[in-house]
Parts: C-alpha cells; structure tokens; sequence
C-alpha cells in the first residue's frame, strides 16, 4: 500500500510541476530549462529552516516557496531585459551553477545529500493524509493555470506570443509579465519541493540534475503544450511507464539510462509525428465558460 | 607565490588547454551566425566522436591516426543527419525556436544516455594512458600533448579564416549569416550552407573532443559541460562573432587556470557560471571588441613620433 | 498653442541611411496632420521614433510637456500614444473582440497581484471595457464579427479592426500608419468619418498615407518628407501643386 502511496505522491507533485512549467514554456512562450532547480530551492529551503532552524514545517513550505519566487526573479528580469533566449542561457547557467554549489557547500549536505528532514502529517494522522493533501495541492494547480491561462490575464498571454511588439505598444509591458510567469510558476515548483522533501526525508542534487529539466519538458511536450489536461495527461504517463520498467529488475546503471532514453526518445517521436502532443490546444484563446476551452 | 616561473606556466597551460575551448567555441559560433541556431545537439556530436575515437584506439587498439579519422567520420555523419532529417524537416514546418530549440536539447540527452547504456558512465580516454612526457623549457613543463594541440589549434583556426574568405562555400556561409533573403535572391542555395556549416561545426567539434579526450577523462556528459564553455563564450564574445568567440574562450580558460591559485579547485567549475551570469547581467550585447580597442588607445594615445607621453 | 505632442531636432541614422534629419513637429488638438512623401522618406521611421520601438540619436519628444525620450513603449502608451501599424500586427490567436480587450491604457488584469487580491475589481474592468469594445465596433460597423478569429476578417476589415484596436486608448494623440492602404468603399468612408469624429473629440492626428485624396479631404496640414527630412509644409493643396514635390515624389 505504501508503494501506491509513493506513486500517487509522485504524480501529483510531477502533476504540479508539469502544470507549473507549462505556464512558464506554453503560455509564457519562455524558453528555461531551470523548473527543477526551483522544485531544488523549495524542497531545501524549508527542509533546512525545519530540521536545522526549528521553524514549523507549514511555515517552511511556504517560506520554500517564497524563497523559489525571489531566485526566479532574480533569474528571470536581468535575462528578460536583454532577451528570451537569453532566459535560456542564463536557466541553463543557473541550473547547472546552484546544483554545484549544493554539491560543494557542507551545510547542504553537498552531493551526499540532506537526511533527516523532518516528517510532516505522516506520524501524526498518517500517510492517507499526506497523500490527499498532495493530491489536493496538484488538483488547485491545474485549476490555478487554467483559471490564469482563460481568463483576462491568458488573453494577455496570448497576445504577448503573437507580437510583443504589437502587444507593448497597445501599454503593456511585456518584460512585467514575464516575470510574474515565471515567478509564478517557479513558485508552484518550489512548493511541490517541499512537499517532496518532507515525505522522502532525503533530498540529494543528483535529483534535480538535466534528467529532471527533460522528464518535465517531456510531460509538456507529450502531454500537450497549453492545454489544461496535456500536462496532467504526460504526468501521469510519464510517472507510470518508468515504475512498469522497474518491476523488469535492471540494475540501476541500465535503468537509469533506459529511463532517460524513454524519455528523450518519446518526445522526439512526438515532436516529429504529433507535436500538438496527445492533448492538443486550440489555436485561438477562449474565455473559461467558452465551452470549446481546453 | 606569483613568480614569473608560476605566471608563464599559467599561460602556456592555459594556451595548450584552451585549444579544445577554443575549438568547440568556434563550432557553436558558426552555427549560431550562420544557422542563426542556438546549436545544443553539437554536444551529441562531440560525445559520438570522441566515443567513436574512444572505440577505435581505446577498446580496438588502432592507432591514434584511425581514431581521428574515426572521430571526424561519425561527427560528419551524425551532424548531416541532424540538420537533413531534423533541422530541416522542422524549419519546412516552420517549427518556433522552442521547438527547435527542444530538438536540438533532447538530441543531446538522447545520445548522452545511449553512450551511458553502451560505454557505462566510468570515465574514458582514447589512449588508454593519458601521460605525456614533459620537458623543461625554462620555468615552463611543456607536455608533449601541449604543442601538437596548439598547432592543431591555430591550424584550423588559419583553416577555417581561408575558408570563409577564400573559398566559395564559406563565402556563402558569410552572405547567409549576413542577410539569408537577399542571399538566397542570389542563387545561394541556403540549405545546402546550413548543412555544410553544420559540417564544418562537427568538425570542428571532433577535433576539440579529440583534444579534450587525450588528455583528459570524459563521461557521456564531458560534453554537456564544453558546450556551457562554448555558449557562454559565443554570447560574451558578441553573437554572430566567430573570433569574438574563440577569443573569449582563450581568455576563459586563462581565468579558470588562473583561478586555481585563488580558489580551491572543486569551485572552479562554479566560477564558470557565475562569470556567465554576470557577463549576461554586465555585457548583454557581448562584449565589443572593436569598442574596447577604442577605449584603450583613448586612453593610452600614442604620439606621432611613436613615443608614450610619459615617455617624453 | 503648445501642441499635444512635439518633437524639436530629432534625429536618427542606421548606418548611413539617414531617417530622421532635424525634424520638428507639433501635432495639436483637434488637428489631423498628413505626412507625404515617397518610400524610404522616413514617414514610418518617425513614427516608431515616436511611438519608442527605435531611439533617436538626437532631439526630444514631448506628449503635454512629458518628455518621451528614454521612456519605455508601454510607458509612452499609457500616456495617452496609441498608433495603428502598416503592416496591421492584429493578433491572431484572438477574437476581433479580444483584440480591443487587450487594449486600453490601463489593463486591470495585467498584474498577477490584482488578478488574486481584487477579483471583483478585474470582474467590473473587464466589463467596462467590453461595452466600449462593442460601442467602438459598432461605430465602425464590424460589431457582428466582435467573436470572429481577428486572422479571418477580410483585408479591410482588419484595417478597420486596427484601428478600432489604437481607439481602445482614449489616446491624446493617435499615430495613423497608411490607414486606407489596400481598403475601398465603405470602409474607406468608415475610416475617413472615424479619424474626423476622433479628432473632433480633442485628439491630435498624424497620419502618413499615399492616398492624396483622402490627406486632402481630411488633413488640416500637410508636411512633405524625403530622405529624413521635413521639405515643406502647408495645406495640402499647396503641396500638391509645388511641382519640384511631385517630382521627387515619383523620381526622375
């Protein structure tokens, strides 16, 4: 039972993230690889401010989250002021420079590993509960960017990809936007992090490495680039298949790999021969209520 | 500690290093002028021919000559089949950047991991031994890797200048990277310069891996990590600037040599991307070479008769 | 009268190109100014000096005293600049309708914050602006089509539609760019009626066009421009009838 458990956590903080990041690549049209490092500043900044600080695990969470938002800014307005692609460099950059940082700093536990981070509900009411707030959390999320995504702010959004030009023009500033996308969705990203890290117990870098960054964008790009349900869909296809090969009892320097692989692979058969992904998105932006919003 | 002995070490070390810098600097630049493509599947080339050199002389036993070739075969083959049945296929289509950007991305994974599922993670090289015997020259331990790399260096460094001034095809490659429509109003076929750029960046690309791979210890990811090196020397050194590029590259592999004597040495890799970082926040346009040239003879004139002021 | 918005030595080169060469322009109240002149004079140029996509190398603008040199596209927007593009840049994912909702000065539901704290508040903006969207359309005839994708009007409806977008502005002053190019009949008396009605209202009006006609009928003034500069000015009729004007207007 404890296995289900762990698999339904899985999808629903995958579900959170992909959501999370889709907001971020699909309706901000922002180019960053950098969603697992956020996922990274939630999960050990409140497993940190818990276990070493003594401060209560909710407000941790919360303050993980926070912590997230102000690095994605801190990311996203300097790129963003020169250019989108510059976003990517610099995610790129931010990515692969904070997980060393993690693996060569000692009160990180550095590429070891943090253990011992405290439990949160599990001894106290119990796993069922952990589990339905992790499902509760990933259920307001999708609900959250499809809300943002179909109402005034998504008709915004979708103006903003067509013609940033046109867009500023009419008063709106793009670079503002932008931001608050991705400090939003970075946001939802370090709280799904800390989720994790109090249920796991045990963050270590190797977790939020690139492998992560292309499971993500897999679940996107396979599950369906904004649209509601893509991401919900590629979270949990992409969360079940590599649990059904574990059950074919690889040694870990093959499964690792071989997961990967499933995942690079599907997503360049994909992007050849379905690049709407399996949920695809309309091509024009309705209202929420418009019943053709997807 | 900063002898005169220790400072010319630095910069021969950093000179002879610099040269697989340098190299996959240059193969990210073209691209990025050129193909005006931010290149990540260049990282998949370089890992298939430095595994391809690797299977050759390492597992195979051949000599080092066939593992170069070897090397610049497969980085041909692979970069042609990218840019034939990827790249193109994707611009008919005529895909976002992010798509292509997500290709070209998970290219890269793609092979990364395929390397790890048929080579194993545990670090190789293509010569099973990577000692190089070293003379003195002065102060300075020369290895007998440095001055073959050096020469390779500046050789397709001098190559590749001939080839776009000089030769057809490359000046085509400039036109294209200038002002694609027009060219193309001309009677350049642009996709067959997209391709041999793509060529000319894989190659470009072996011979660094090659280098690298010589003297040094790669993984399936080794190359990940040159190409953030590469990018990140593409971008200061001004986008669309190949020498911009490969000059960067030299000056960043003096920095992280040099930095050896301030920091301890696991941080040198995390020195590489705050120095990203801040070139994005300080330089976004990259630097401007010509303007700092400028800048320098303001402020250092020299007078008619060739003397300083403080000469006089 | 100080003018709405005036420009006192602007100034801009690309390369060699010079677009903009000392150019002075006080656009005012209630006044349509026509720019002429052939392609490449510089008519568009000055329009997006003014507007902030490019920076000027020299001189200054100032929309009621503001100085707009330095400052941001959507800064000189929200002050009351609103321009119509040559090239319409309608967006096509959106509704004709959506495409006026994204455009009035003040976008209430474009910070994240208030869209969470102020529901009601975005609610009753959304609102306010749907009923000038449709009062707008419905001025310019294109009401029916309000639900239409913005990409499947006719040519000249998306025209109309630009120009119905650049009205959602309450501008001070309103930047036309070749407004008619490409749009006949009714549309044409449309567009003609709204400039007029607008300027009524209190705005000032540039317009750059190629149809003498309709710079005649509806312009105050009329400025000739080639290669970056400003050549002469007068009523329309007078330029039309300078004959070193024409000339360069067609080339030799």
């Amino acid at each position: 039972m404890e296995y289900f458990y762990t698999v339904i956590i899985l999808i629903g903080l995958y579900v959170v993230l992909a959501s999370s990041f889709n907001l971020i690549i699909g309706y901000g049209g922002l180019i960053s690889i950098a969603h697992p490092v956020f996922y990274a500043i939630g999960a050990y900044t409140s497993a940190l401010l818990s276990r070493d600080f003594g401060v209560p695990i909710v407000a941790s969470m919360f303050i993980g989250a926070a912590v997230a938002v102000i690095a994605s800014i801190a990311l996203a307005l300097p790129s963003l002021r020169v250019s989108g692609d510059y976003l990517l460099i610099a995610s790129i950059g931010f990515q692969l420079g904070l997980l060393e940082l993690i693996k060569n700093v000692s009160w990180t536990g550095g590429a070891g590993g943090l253990t011992n981070i405290p439990s949160f509900l599990v001894q106290s009411v119990g796993r069922e509960t952990y589990v339905a707030l992790v499902v509760v959390v990933a259920v307001l999320s999708v609900w959250l960017v499809r809300s943002i995504a179909h109402g005034p702010y998504g008709r915004a959004l979708s103006a903003m990809r067509d013609d940033e030009l046109a867009y500023s023009a009419l008063g709106r500033n793009a670079i503002a936007t932008k931001v608050s996308v991705f400090a939003l969705g970075s946001g939802l990203a370090g709280f799904a992090g800390a989720l994790y890290a109090h249920y796991f117990r045990y963050i270590a870098p190797e977790q939020f490495e690139i492998l992560q960054s292309a499971a993500i964008l897999t679940m996107v790009v396979v599950g369906g680039m904004r649209s509601t349900w893509g991401p919900v869909v590629g979270a949990v296809m992409l969360e079940a298949l590599p649990q059904a090969i574990t059950f074919l009892n690889l040694p870990p320097s093959v499964l690792g790999p071989l997961q990967g692989l499933l995942f690079t692979g599907l997503v360049l058969i994909f992007m050849f021969l379905r690049p709407q992904g399996l949920v695809p998105a309309g091509d024009l932006w309705r209202a929420t209520g418009d019943k053709d919003a997807r | 500690m900063l002898s005169f002995g220790v400072i010319a070490q630095i910069l021969w070390t950093s000179l002879a290093t610099s040269s697989y810098f340098v190299l996959s600097a240059m193969a990210f630049a073209v691209v990025l002028k050129v193909n005006r493509l931010f290149n990540f599947a260049q990282a998949a080339v370089m890992t298939v021919a430095f595994y391809a050199a690797y299977t050759l002389v390492g597992l195979l036993g051949l000599p080092g000559r066939a593992g170069f070739v070897g090397a610049l075969v497969a980085s041909l083959v692979l970069s042609a089949a990218i840019e034939i049945l990827g790249l193109r296929v994707l611009r008919r289509r005529g895909a976002s950047t992010m798509f292509v950007f997500i290709f070209t991305l998970m290219i890269s994974e793609l092979v990364a991991y395929l390397a790890m599922l048929i080579y194993g993670t545990w670090p190789a090289t293509v010569f099973p031994s990577l000692f190089w015997p070293a003379t003195l020259v002065g102060p300075v331990a020369v290895s007998g890797w440095d001055v073959p790399a050096v020469a390779t260096m500046l050789a397709v460094c001098a190559a590749l200048y001939a080839f776009l001034r000089l030769m057809r095809p490359g000046q085509f490659m400039l036109a294209v990277a200038d002002n694609p429509d027009l060219a193309e109003l001309y009677g350049i076929a642009k996709d067959r310069v997209y391709l041999i750029t793509m060529l000319i960046a894989g190659a470009l690309g072996a011979v660094a891996m090659f280098l690298y791979g010589t003297r040094a210890q790669v993984q399936p990811t080794t190359s990940i990590d040159l190409l953030l090196f590469a990018i990140a020397a593409s971008v200061i050194g001004g986008i669309g600037n190949i020498w911009g590029a490969a000059l960067t590259a030299f000056v960043l592999a003096l920095l992280q040599n040099a930095s050896v004597l301030f920091i301890p040495s696991e941080w040198q890799g995390f020195l590489l991307y705050i120095v990203l970082f801040l070139a994005i926040v300080l330089f976004p346009q990259g630097v401007h070479f010509r303007k700092i040239s400028q800048l320098f003879h303001r402020l250092f004139p020299r007078r008619l008769d060739n003397t300083h002021p403080k000469d006089a | 009268m100080t003018g709405v918005l005036e420009t006192r030595g602007l100034a801009k080169r690309f390369g060699g190109i010079v677009v903009a060469d000392d150019i002075d322009l006080t656009l005012s109240a209630k006044r349509i100014v026509g720019l002429i002149g052939p392609n490449g004079a510089g008519k568009t140029s000055l329009f997006n000096l003014l507007s902030g996509v490019e920076k000027p190398d020299a001189g200054s603008i100032t929309l009621d005293g503001k100085p707009l040199v330095g400052m941001r596209m959507h800064d000189r927007a929200r002050l009351g600049l609103s321009r119509t593009w040559q090239n319409l840049r309608l967006f096509p994912s959106l509704t004709l309708l959506d495409n006026l909702l994204v455009a009035p000065r003040h976008y209430a539901s474009e910070n994240l914050l208030t869209l969470f704290l102020t529901p009601g508040a975005i609610n009753r903006a959304e609102k306010v602006n749907r009923e000038k969207a449709m009062a707008i359309l419905e001025r310019i005839g294109l009401a029916d089509l309000a639900r239409s994708p913005a990409a499947d009007l006719t040519f000249g409806q998306q025209k109309l539609a630009g120009m119905a977008r650049a009205l959602m502005n309450d501008a001070r002053c309103l930047l036309l760019d070749e407004p008619m190019a490409g749009v006949e009949g009714q549309s044409y008396t449309t567009m003609q009626k709204i400039v007029r009605d607008v300027a009524e209202s209190g705005v000032a009006v540039c317009v750059v066009e190629h149809n003498v006609a309709f710079i005649r009928d509806l312009c105050d003034e009329g400025i000739f421009m080639f290669a970056g500069k400003m050549l002469a000015r007068g009523t329309v009729e007078e330029l039309i009838a300078d004959p070193r004007l024409t000339e360069l207007y067609f080339g030799t």
